[in-house]
């Protein structure tokens, strides 16, 4: 106390500090008041977001099976790799290091995070969609250095038999167009794009499930603070026959044409077999399609998306003679016993049409009319029937119409009437071009799954059967049997008019016809071969060594067994088939395990393939009975040499 | 030694305030710490032989009469200059920084024990100049301050060499330095740093400053750091998430929870009401020591507490305000409750002092 002065200063600034100190502690109470309580709410979500996480638990699609119980698509596991751009500390180091690690350029990785940039940060960019158990290895374990890398495991469409892929379709990722016309659907979700996946695609997707789970700073899952299981699509049954659509398939491979195929029961409609050829591989598309395989497909010349069944159309040929039998005879035109002579050509309206047999088939019946595939025979006939009769006739046996299969983007054929032709040209309709249309060529087009609806109403005897694809659902609860569309019409075809058709398709196959190649022992298969031009003869000839496309023309069988009480009708189109006699080995083979099956006989052997031992010779040409368009008649005669 | 009357005068109040915080320090840590799902973890267990030792370093310090301790300080600074230079020379190296003297299988470092050796050499010098200080006492006061400070700071440790002005700025201040109106602006930014920190300024004049303060800090990473402080501190509400029930701390979001931002964890844990009790705590032991100051019997005792205090204030204050993302993200610990040996050594030894100081204010 030596110096009071001095311990005065001393004192009065040991006060300043005092004041200074409990200022400042007043302050930093404040900001904890205002952090803690004030904003609260805003920090408490905050943290929130940090710590929780959901997971989407994607649900299986619906598995299908065949008639039998033969799983036809089904699910696998896959893993895929996103990034979570929420948890991103730095986006250039996370895509830096997982492209080293999956093997990826950095550029293509940077790239598909690119193109997602715009999307909310809590959506995951998804970089890998089905990545080798190697990348998921690679990822894992270097998981403390990519808290924002997620790898989840989602169930992926497989497609186990390279099988019907138009039929099934594929599947992918939900576009903006779909999520606009759908409340249930949303981004990122996967969806049927064609096919059964598509048109049964409120059937087979399945809910997705959440998982909310309590993640570290690491992205290291601490526990689970609620789970609600997936629930797996429905489980549909098809119509088809597994054994007859691998028949189809195999018969198709060792022809070595492209082409459709449609194989229907007559009674009910049910779809034995579907197939367009050539086919992609629907696996691709499951795990996420990559550009370049894509573009290839877009850019083949065989378009292999296009579905040849439903959206080929192409000239029926002689195929179509039944058709104006049907009219004729139904009509009371003519009588199965109406005779015409056949002198090689005749004259209607000062032209003079040609038959493809050039010294003439002689006098002959309706029945031998379609054995010979006699084109004299037919335009007499369709030149007293007249083209809206025939029109008439076709439409009621499905031709030039839409079948109504459940699959999607069907087209229409068509058969010429003269209200079409003043509608769509507004002109007259010459009766000259009905003698064209009699032996299917002219303005006639249809579809190869309308040809076997055409068969399959000649087989029931009038009922324009909708082919069907559905057969049963399961949702869980036991299968539900779909019960069958009704037919598109119903008319009654006298008996005696459905006979004589029938006859002459068998004699067809199991006499001087064409469709020998079909003969089954014992089956009655009863069928027609038809050949649709691509190109004119005068097109052909100024072609000729300046193009590379395959000019040959297409060949048709359509067939229906056995004559009598037929249980199974159907088409076979040979794309650049030639003739219609090649289609016809594809048909005998799927009758053959057809019934094969039904008496649980052993299946039968694949036929071999074009040339190797075994095969059935290609046809001679001209063949007794053949029947190319009358165009065509001269250029056979010229190359009369066996075809390779 | 310690005699039996000077007993009755040891002021127990701020021991046991004292006690309370490393009692705080003690649980939070083994909060963030012990998670059973990654091993068992005795960072607490050490933290309690750190206290341990540093009652033992305060009975020391409490024992002898502190102008025992001034008298020395010439050697005790020459021997902490020396062991920092040591530090540079041999120290241990982690974490890209070489700051620690390995002592079997614990670390000194030293650095934070120049605090105490500063404020003793500070201490006796301004309490043996008689009067008003001139500018050629305060130019030699900082270059006693600088030498040290420069040594830290090369380790490199800015933030530990950055304790050591407040220390030269308080002890200059008490003395009756007339730069009183730099001292006054000194404590004036240290109040508007945070203010002006979250409302004045603008996002790029905030990563400038925290990149001027120390470059080599990783801007990106110290915003990081500074949300999820902000968030842990903010989640935590009124009454808080419940002992060991933090999702910041526990799951890491945080990072060195149990060290610089174990006062964020308290904050999560205990909420408002937990922050109030132990800003309430720091604050009565800084009052309580001033009043030591105040109390003591010569100008050597009020320089030698307000020189030990002057750390430990900055680093409180400036650690809290930075575990609430107020302020930019340094490496500076919280006295008393943060994780650290040689940090709760010295502090309690720093205690000693001002234990010392104010029960030895009737002796002679």
């Amino acid at each position: 106390m030596a110096l009071p002065e001095d311990r005065r200063a001393l004192s009065s600034r040991l006060g300043t500090l005092q004041y200074l100190i409990a200022v400042v502690f007043s302050v930093l109470a404040v900001s904890f008041w205002v952090l803690q309580v004030a904003q609260h709410e805003k920090y408490a979500e905050l943290a929130e977001n940090n710590n929780q996480r959901t997971l989407a638990l994607r649900a299986p699609r619906g598995v299908v099976f065949d008639r039998n119980g033969q799983v036809l698509v089904e699910n696998r596991h896959s893993y895929s790799i996103s990034i979570l751009r929420e948890h991103t500390k730095d986006l250039n180091r996370t895509v830096q290091l997982l492209a080293t690690l999956l093997g990826f350029e950095e550029r293509s990785v940077r790239e598909i995070v690119d193109r997602h940039r715009r999307e909310p940060s809590y959506r995951p960019i998804v970089i890998v969609q089905d990545a080798t158990l190697h990348q998921v290895a690679a990822v894992t374990a270097r998981r403390l250095e990519l808290p924002d890398v997620v790898i989840e495991q989602v169930p992926t469409r497989q497609y186990p038999d390279r099988m019907a892929a138009h039929l099934f379709g594929y599947v992918g990722e939900v576009n903006d167009a779909q999520i606009a016309g759908n409340d249930e659907l949303k981004s990122g979700d996967v969806v049927g794009q064609s096919g059964i996946e598509k048109i049964y695609n409120d059937l087979l997707m399945g809910d997705d499930g959440a998982r909310v789970v309590v993640v570290n700073s690491v992205g290291r899952e601490i526990r689970t603070l609620e789970e609600q299981p997936p629930t797996e699509g429905k489980r549909l049954q098809l119509t088809i026959d597994y054994d007859v659509q691998k028949a189809v398939e195999d018969g198709f491979k060792a022809l070595g044409y492209n082409g459709a195929a449609v194989l229907l029961d007559p009674r009910s409609g049910d779809v034995l077999a579907f197939t367009s050829i050539p086919a992609y591989d629907p696996n691709a598309f499951a795990s996420g399609i990559d550009r370049a395989t894509w573009a290839a497909l877009n850019t083949d010349e065989d378009r292999p998306l296009n579905d040849r069944a439903i959206q080929g159309r192409y000239s029926p040929g002689s195929t179509f003679k039944m058709a104006v039998a049907t009219a004729a005879l139904e009509e009371g035109v003519i009588t199965p016993d109406f005779k015409v002579h056949c002198g090689g050509s005749a004259t209607f309206y000062g032209n003079s049409f040609k038959c493809w047999k050039a010294g003439g088939h002689g006098t002959m019946d309706l029945r031998h009319a379609i054995e010979q595939s006699c084109n004299v025979y037919f335009y007499t006939v369709g030149n007293m029937t007249g083209i809206d009769r025939i029109h008439k006739w076709a439409s009621l046996l499905g031709l030039g119409e839409k079948s109504f299969i459940d699959l999607p983007n069907e087209i229409q054929g068509l058969v010429p009437s003269t209200a079409w032709k003043r509608e769509k040209l507004n002109e007259r309709w010459y009766p000259g071009e009905t003698i064209s249309v009699a032996i299917g060529q002219g303005q006639v087009s249809v579809t190869p799954v309308s040809m076997a609806v055409y068969m399959a109403t000649l087989a029931n005897g009038g009922t324009r059967v909708t082919p069907r694809l559905l057969k049963a659902v399961d949702d869980g609860t036991g299968w539900k049997e779909v019960p069958a569309p009704a037919p598109q019409s119903k008319v009654e075809i006298h008996e005696t008019t459905l006979q004589a058709i029938r006859d002459g398709l068998w004699m067809v196959v199991n006499q001087a016809g064409t469709g020998r190649n079909a003969l089954l022992k014992g089956y009655d298969v009863g069928g027609k071969t038809g050949t649709a031009q691509v190109i004119s003869l005068e097109g052909l000839r100024a072609a000729k060594g300046k193009t590379t496309r395959n000019l040959a023309d297409h060949g048709w069988f359509v067939f229906l067994a056995p004559r009598d009480n037929p249980q199974v009708a159907g088409v076979i189109f040979a794309e650049h088939g030639e003739h219609g006699s090649t289609a016809a080995i594809v048909a005998r083979h799927a009758l053959d395990t057809f019934f094969a099956k039904k008496e649980g006989r052993p299946l039968p052997p694949p036929p071999p393939k074009r040339g190797e031992p075994g095969a059935p010779a290609a046809p001679a040409v001209p063949l007794e009975g053949d029947d190319p368009p009358p165009t065509r008649i001269a250029e056979n005669a010229v190359s009369s040499q066996p075809r390779p | 030694m310690l005699e039996r009357r000077l007993y009755f005068h040891i002021d127990w109040a701020l021991l046991l305030a004292v006690l309370t915080l490393c009692g705080l320090g003690v649980a939070m840590i083994y909060s963030t710490t012990s998670d059973p799902t990654r091993g068992v973890s005795r960072l607490h267990i050490t933290q309690i032989y750190a206290i341990i030792i540093g009652l033992g370093a305060m009975v020391v310090t409490l024992s002898l009469d502190y102008r025992t301790f001034t008298d020395k300080s010439h050697l005790v600074y020459i021997t902490l200059v020396g062991l920092l230079l040591y530090v540079i020379f041999f120290g241990t190296v982690q974490m890209g920084a070489r700051r620690w003297i390995a002592l079997g299988s614990y670390n000194l470092q030293p650095s934070e024990f120049a605090k105490i050796g500063v404020a003793l050499v500070l201490a006796k010098y301004f309490g043996e100049n008689r009067g008003v200080p001139a500018w050629g006492d305060l130019i030699l006061a900082g270059v006693l301050t600088l030498i040290p400070l420069a040594l830290i700071a090369k380790e490199p440790d800015l933030g530990t060499a950055v304790t050591l002005l407040p220390v030269l700025a308080a002890v200059a201040f008490v003395a009756g330095m007339r730069t009183r109106i730099l001292g006054i602006l000194a404590v004036c930014v240290l109040v508007a740093a945070p203010i002006a920190w979250k409302f004045a300024l603008k996002d790029y004049q905030k990563s400038r400053i925290s990149t001027f303060l120390d470059p080599s800090q990783d801007p990106k990473g110290a915003g990081y750091q500074q949300i999820q402080a902000q968030i842990t501190v903010g989640s935590g509400g009124l009454t808080g998430k419940g002992f060991r029930r933090g999702t910041q701390g526990q799951l890491r979001f945080l990072p060195v929870a149990h060290n610089d931002f174990i006062f964020s964890v308290l904050a999560e844990e205990q909420g408002f009401a937990g922050v109030l009790v132990a800003l309430g705590l720091y604050l009565f032991v800084i009052l309580r020591a001033l009043e030591a100051a105040r109390l003591s019997k010569d100008r050597l005792g009020s320089y030698l507490v307000l020189g030990v205090l002057a750390s430990f204030t900055f680093q409180v204050i400036y650690n809290i305000t930075m575990s609430a993302g107020l302020a930019p993200v340094k490496g500076l610990t919280l006295p008393l409750m943060s994780y650290g040996g040689s940090s709760m050594i010295a502090t309690l030894a720093g205690f000693g002092l001002i234990l010392n100081v104010r029960m030895r204010r009737f002796t002679n």
